[in-house]
């Protein structure tokens, strides 16, 4: 189960969800993955309220869906209701991924390492693995297609936040630094949300660093939980804003009344 | 001249045991449907419970049917980008014959497998695309090169080239098919069966109806598959269950929630597995065991 958030009328899924809808720009073109309630229903917030026009596909199919709930599987057709149109996978989806028609995707994985790579194919040796794990789906392809990658965890722990991820099924920023220009590759992640804080990346190392604190939470147990050395903050470092009432009560009541969301607390 | 005049070629339907029968030990089947979308398991089941030996079973993102055929020893090597049943956790049979090393993977991602769909289909030596570009899933080809970084000549642009991926057999689900194999996905095709039809040297077609060709002439524009693509027809209503069969019916919850408890022990799944998978003498049997119906999402 997810957790109250000091001081803040809300819990820790839905801090998650409105910091990551406040990340997304006017022009935000998305779709979405297995097991993303946390995005989705940020995408659906953020068209709530700042961003009108902003593109959604849910489950990567369904256009402009405004799902009455949020169903079990982030995938399923329960989540393409409303929508105004059904896209075909080979035809619309993935000429409409590579070519950068959308601009947004997010995902997750067992391992994040400093650079924003995930693992979400084997822990251990990919030869011999002590955990396989489901595969990277379309990770591989998608972190390099879309430019803006929009990371989150909702397990901020030492196993999750690596050094060095132990294989990897997405790109972040890989090396870091120019990497992913050496490559060709524009674009790379933009943030990484977790249960604890608001990732950024350095502008020109691409390590990532803290670019808040969720309310009650410190710099040292965010180093505690992470399993690589974060820079030192540079004098205080923000809080996570907190969510207006108007964004909480839409959430709540229209976008995701049964908590789909905290599915990802289990 | 009327149509009734024209001479119509025999009937592709066939039964399911036979169906399956054909498939020889070995082959390399590409399976369609997407997570817990539209997978063929009717056919599945049965390739299950005639014992089927050394199978390449190519699937771009699965997990029931793969589960499946790992747990009956069915299949030596999965092609694909992804197995898991999504929110009820990993595939958990696939994991452990992977982990001991029972079925081999062979890992790509979703967009590098359907390229390498596509260069067969079009009989291409590749097709490029920018997936995989500076992941670890091209270093897993770098000995047999299927999938390569290159660059483009002209332009400098980096590109994957995905070469051809042989497909003996496509299995897919669709709604509707007539005796010669006309068939169609009602409303629309959504998943990405169509690049492993176009890729496979014969296709079998599950379907939930049987209707006559009269209905694909009267709205032609409607037809998914045409005859030539189609090698056998077999009808297996609510043939897709436990995945869904968008619209006709949802994927069933209760199903993969039983299934992945089960999967947690070893000796619970056997039992499971064979009680409630194997043993039931035909589809129907199956689904009367399991409590499995056509449920929409609004009755559900």
């Amino acid at each position: 189960m997810t957790t109250p958030v000091p001081g803040y009328d809300c819990t820790v899924d839905e801090l998650m969800v409105v910091a990551f809808s406040r990340t997304l720009p006017a022009d935000t073109r998305a779709f979405n993955g297995a097991v993303s309630f946390i995005p989705a229903c940020a995408f659906m917030l953020a068209r709530a309220t700042h961003a009108p026009d902003l593109v959604w596909a849910a489950g990567s199919i369904g256009i402009d869906a405004a799902p009455t709930q949020i169903p079990e599987s982030t995938l399923s057709d329960g989540i393409w209701e409303g929508s105004t149109m059904l896209s075909n996978s080979p035809f619309d989806f993935w000429a409409h991924a590579q070519g950068a028609r959308y601009n947004t995707f997010s995902f997750r994985g067992a391992q994040i390492d400093k650079y924003g790579n995930v693992n979400n194919t084997v822990i251990g040796d990919y030869a011999k693995p002590k955990v396989r794990l489901a595969g990277g789906g379309g990770m591989a392809d998608l972190s390099i297609m879309i430019p803006r990658i929009m990371l989150w965890s909702t397990t901020h722990t030492p196993r999750t936040f690596v050094d060095k991820v132990d294989f990897r099924s997405g790109l972040g920023y890989g090396d870091g630094g120019d990497d992913r220009a050496r490559r060709g590759i524009g674009g790379g992640p933009v943030t990484c949300i977790t249960n604890m804080c608001v990732f950024g990346f350095d502008p020109v190392t691409k390590h990532m660093r803290i670019d808040s604190l969720h309310p009650g939470v410190t710099f040292d147990e965010v180093q505690a939980a992470t399993g690589f050395p974060l820079p030192a903050p540079m004098g205080d470092i923000p809080v996570t804003p907190a969510p207006t009432a108007s964004e909480l009560h839409r959430l709540r009541t229209v976008i995701d009344p049964h908590g789909a969301r905290r599915r990802e607390f289990a | 001249m009327s149509t009734a005049a024209i001479p119509e070629p025999a009937s592709k339907v066939q039964s399911l045991r036979d169906v399956v029968a054909a498939i020889p030990d070995g082959a390399v089947i590409g399976l369609g449907g997407l997570s817990m979308n539209s997978a063929p398991m009717a056919v599945v089941r049965e390739i299950v419970r005639q014992g089927k030996k050394d199978l390449t079973v190519v699937a771009l993102v699965a997990g029931m049917p793969i589960d499946w055929l790992a747990a009956g020893g069915n299949v030596k090597r999965v092609i694909t980008g992804l197995i898991s049943l999504e929110g009820f956790g990993l595939a958990q049979s696939f994991r452990r014959a992977v982990q001991s090393g029972a079925v081999a993977i062979e890992e790509y991602s979703e967009h590098l497998l359907i390229c390498r769909l596509q260069a067969q289909a079009h009989a291409l030596p590749f097709v490029p695309t920018r997936a995989g570009i500076g992941t670890d899933v091209l270093g897993l080809h770098a000995a047999s090169g299927t999938v390569r970084e290159e660059v483009d000549p002209r332009t400098g642009e980096h590109y994957v080239a995905c070469s051809r991926l042989p497909v003996d057999i496509a299995i897919v689900h669709v709604h509707e098919a007539d005796v010669l194999g006309n068939s169609r996905v009602n409303p629309k095709l959504i998943w990405m069966d169509n690049e492993v039809v176009n890729a496979a040297d014969r296709t079998i077609v599950s379907c939930e109806d049987i209707v006559d060709t009269a209905s694909f002439r009267a709205e032609p524009w409607r037809t998914t598959y045409p005859r030539y693509m189609v090698n056998d027809v077999v009808h297996t209503a609510h043939g897709a269950l436990p995945t869904s069969m968008f619209p006709s019916y949802v994927h069933d919850e209760s199903f993969y929630d039983r299934y992945a408890q089960a999967s947690a022990d070893p000796a619970t799944f056997a039992k499971f597995f064979r009680t409630n998978i194997v043993e039931p003498e035909t589809w129907a049997d199956f689904l009367a065991v399991n409590d499995l119906r056509a449920r929409t999402r609004s009755a559900s």
